[in-house]
């Protein structure tokens, strides 16, 4: 199992007096692939990972990281980035690099070396020998994020990491992650921004209310909706409409509507017959988001998004 | 283990070199100078007051010369068995003029000198008076009329004596039961005094960490037992350094100081002087781990700065109270009492480096400090696990359901 799964966790519960904070969660995560963990703000997220590394004991289920059950005897092959981001301000920012690898077991030569070599590649030459407190938030951030990866894990954690960071640092923070996976770490991160979770990651969770509402690849994620049609005739025969699907929608002189399940070619054939024409038609996959939609409800969607869009305008 | 180890030493140097690094370390390091500085100025203040009264007082001697010799023998005689310090005031010798009981009398209103008692009428008619605060003196003089007459009596000349006796000294080879005592109450009040001093930072060194949100880093990457450990030893390399670097300056201090071989033998403890001083140290070590963690524990669980101060008062209290069990015990050396402060984990490092100044044996230091560190390991797994409990699980804190369980509400 371990070489085919970095992760597996089942059934995880975890109450915190009378509130149920995570509900049964199931987690697979194959080695050497980028995971996400996506849900809105107070989804469970961060408890979730915090039951993974053995911070916090669940109340009941079953973890096995990296091939234990006790997942804080393999801590120096992990590497861990906390929501709540904290360095020790009066650090440069070499040092507490090397510091987070020295707890992991990495002796502090070879950190400083490392910390210097990850700083320069991430832009951060500059800061290498700067207190932590002289650093901006996304700097320390920053230097944090390589601290946690300094001692070249298995596997890394990292809980909301592009929370914080500008685009040009969520643009470096993504190579980073990718360059990680190609290192053949496994990268499990948390988000509520879904572009990041689309863009990275070969499989994800998606959990709301304390519950997994979705554990797969983003392709599987995505095929859990029909595709979407979008077609526009050459006339504009309100006729038309009894030809189409029910729940087509018109837009626009366009019509959308979910592709049907015998496929779009009879559909077709009846509209080029009934000779409204065909002017435009694609057939497009249905988003993340759509499926976050269909999955959470629009609700929750609209809160996650609100957060997002208050961090990036921050 | 070793991982472990090598974890909390990580956590142990980050922490004694912030520590140390910074300016407020020299001020802490400094803080017994300000001390020093102040009751010597003090002191020696307060002492020129007294010197400079007890300069000017004198008993003053109306006295022919003749008798004015025997008095002046007698004087340098007594006197001679009165440590420094505690002797009567100078003697002043006057020739008679005139009337005597006048001049006795003027001698009181002089305000060059305080005369505190004036005695005249030679050796056949002597007479003394005193002034308020000379009585003592008064009787002085009366010791030294005696001597005088016994020695006219006898027929010796003035400053000889009927026996004539060189005291020898002989070195003492066992340690008195007195001197004893008080060394072992002196390592013991020495031991609680650096405890006191140095023990207490423990109970905030964990709110570092929860203020900056280390904790978290800390918490994921190592057991907080070792989190615990390292915080503990790195605490203790500060107060080792801050000993060292005072005990350097007071050995120097001692070298300087004449020898009394007498004096020293006198307070030569049973087990042995250099094992003695060695054991000091590991007790001192074990008082500080153990009172340390303890302090660390509860620490950990405040949640503010308000609360930490509001915890060091009990913990002065528990301290005192350790302090006064073992001072206890080391006044009655194998008693039951000493039995009870010498195996309670809190106060067994103090009350077992005094019983090293009475009993010689050594087999009972070795099952003690098995004994503390059994206590040490227990508080600090105690404590670890009462943090991950109580505050990693983001649930409401000690105080708050101690508090939320005295209003008879769930927190």
């Amino acid at each position: 199992m371990a070489d085919q799964w970095a992760l597996v966790a089942t059934e995880l519960v975890k109450n915190f007096g009378s509130k149920c904070a995570v509900d049964g969660v199931d987690i697979r995560v194959p080695t050497g692939c980028i995971y996400g963990v996506l849900g809105p703000n107070g989804a469970g997220k961060t408890t979730t990972l915090r039951m993974l590394l053995g911070i916090i004991d669940p109340d009941s289920g079953h973890r096995e990281l990296l091939g234990t059950t006790r997942p804080r005897s393999v801590s120096h092959r992990i590497g861990y980035l906390p929501e709540e981001r904290g360095l020790y301000s009066n650090m440069k920012a070499r040092e507490a690099i090397a510091f987070m690898g020295a707890l992991r077991g990495l002796p502090w030569a070879e950190g400083r070396k490392r910390a210097e070599i990850l700083l320069e590649n991430a832009g951060l030459g500059f800061a290498t020998h700067d207190k932590i407190k002289k650093l901006s938030k996304g700097m320390s951030q920053f230097v944090q994020l390589l601290g946690s990866i300094v001692h070249q894990p298995e596997f890394i954690v990292l809980d909301e990491p592009f929370s914080g960071l500008d685009p040009v640092n969520q643009g470096r923070l993504e190579k980073l992650i990718l360059g990680e996976r190609d290192r053949g770490a496994t990268v499990l991160f948390s988000t509520h921004i879904m572009a990041h979770a689309e863009r990275l990651c070969d499989r994800l969770a998606i959990i709301a209310g304390g519950k997994l509402r979705y554990e797969g690849s983003v392709d599987e994620a995505r095929a859990t909706l029909p595709m979407q049609a979008h077609y526009t005739p050459r006339d504009n025969d309100p006729a038309l409409a009894a030809l189409l699907p029910a729940d087509a929608v018109r837009e626009n002189g366009s019509w959308r509507f979910p592709v049907p399940e015998s496929g779009m070619e009879a559909m077709l054939g009846t509209l080029l017959e009934s000779g409204h024409g065909i002017a435009g038609l694609s057939i497009e996959r249905p988003s993340l988001h759509e499926v976050f939609v269909a999955l959470v409800g629009e609700k929750a969607v609209e809160e996650m998004e609100a957060d997002a869009g208050e961090e990036i305008a921050a | 283990m070793t991982r472990y180890l090598r974890q909390a030493v990580v956590i142990a140097r980050r922490d004694f070199l912030a520590t140390v690094g910074t300016p407020a370390f020299i001020m802490f390091l400094l803080a017994p100078l300000f001390m020093l500085v102040f009751a010597t100025v003090g002191g020696s203040g307060a002492r020129m007051i007294a010197d400079s009264g007890n300069q000017s007082r004198r008993l003053v001697v109306i006295a022919d010369a003749g008798y004015a010799e025997r008095i002046t023998a007698a004087d340098r005689r007594i006197r001679g068995a009165f440590p420094v310090g505690v002797a009567p005031p100078r003697l002043d010798i006057r020739a008679p003029e005139g009337d005597v009981a006048v001049q006795a009398r003027a001698v009181f209103s002089e305000s060059t000198v305080d005369a505190s008692a004036v005695m005249f009428g030679g050796p056949h008619a002597p007479q003394i008076q005193f002034a308020s605060g000379g009585r003592t003196g008064s009787r002085y003089l009366l010791i030294l009329a005696e001597a005088a007459a016994r020695a006219a009596d006898s027929g010796l000349e003035p400053g000889a004596t009927l026996v004539s006796i060189q005291p020898q000294p002989i070195e003492r080879t066992h340690a008195t039961i007195g001197g004893r005592q008080s060394l072992g109450f002196t390592a013991l009040f020495v031991l609680f005094l650096l405890t006191l001093l140095l023990a207490g930072q423990t109970v905030s060194v964990l709110a570092e960490e929860k203020g900056n949100k280390v904790i978290e880093i800390l918490a994921a990457a190592v057991p907080l037992e070792a989190v615990f450990l390292g915080k503990l030893i790195g605490l203790f390399g500060v107060a080792l350094t801050f000993i060292a670097f005072w005990g350097t300056i007071a050995m120097f201090g001692f070298a300087q100081l004449p020898a009394d071989a007498g004096a020293a033998s006198a307070l030569r403890p049973a087990i042995g002087l250099g094992t003695f001083l060695g054991l000091a140290v590991v007790y001192f070590a074990m008082g500080y781990l153990l009172l340390g963690a303890v302090f660390l524990a509860v620490g950990a669980q405040a949640n503010s700065m308000r609360e930490i101060q509001m915890l060091s008062l009990p913990i002065t209290f528990f301290q005192m109270g350790m302090f006064g069990l073992a001072s206890a015990a080391a006044a009655r050396p194998g008693s039951t009492l000493a039995l009870v402060a010498e195996l309670f984990p809190f106060s067994s490092p103090f009350a077992m480096a005094a019983r090293g100044a009475s009993d010689p044996a050594i087999w009972p230091h070795a099952a003690a400090i098995a004994w503390q560190l059994l206590w040490v390991a227990i508080v600090i797994t105690v404590g670890a696990r009462w943090f991950r409990k109580g505050v990693l699980k983001s649930g409401p804190s000690f105080f708050r359901r101690l508090g939320a369980a005295l209003r008879g509400k769930p927190a």
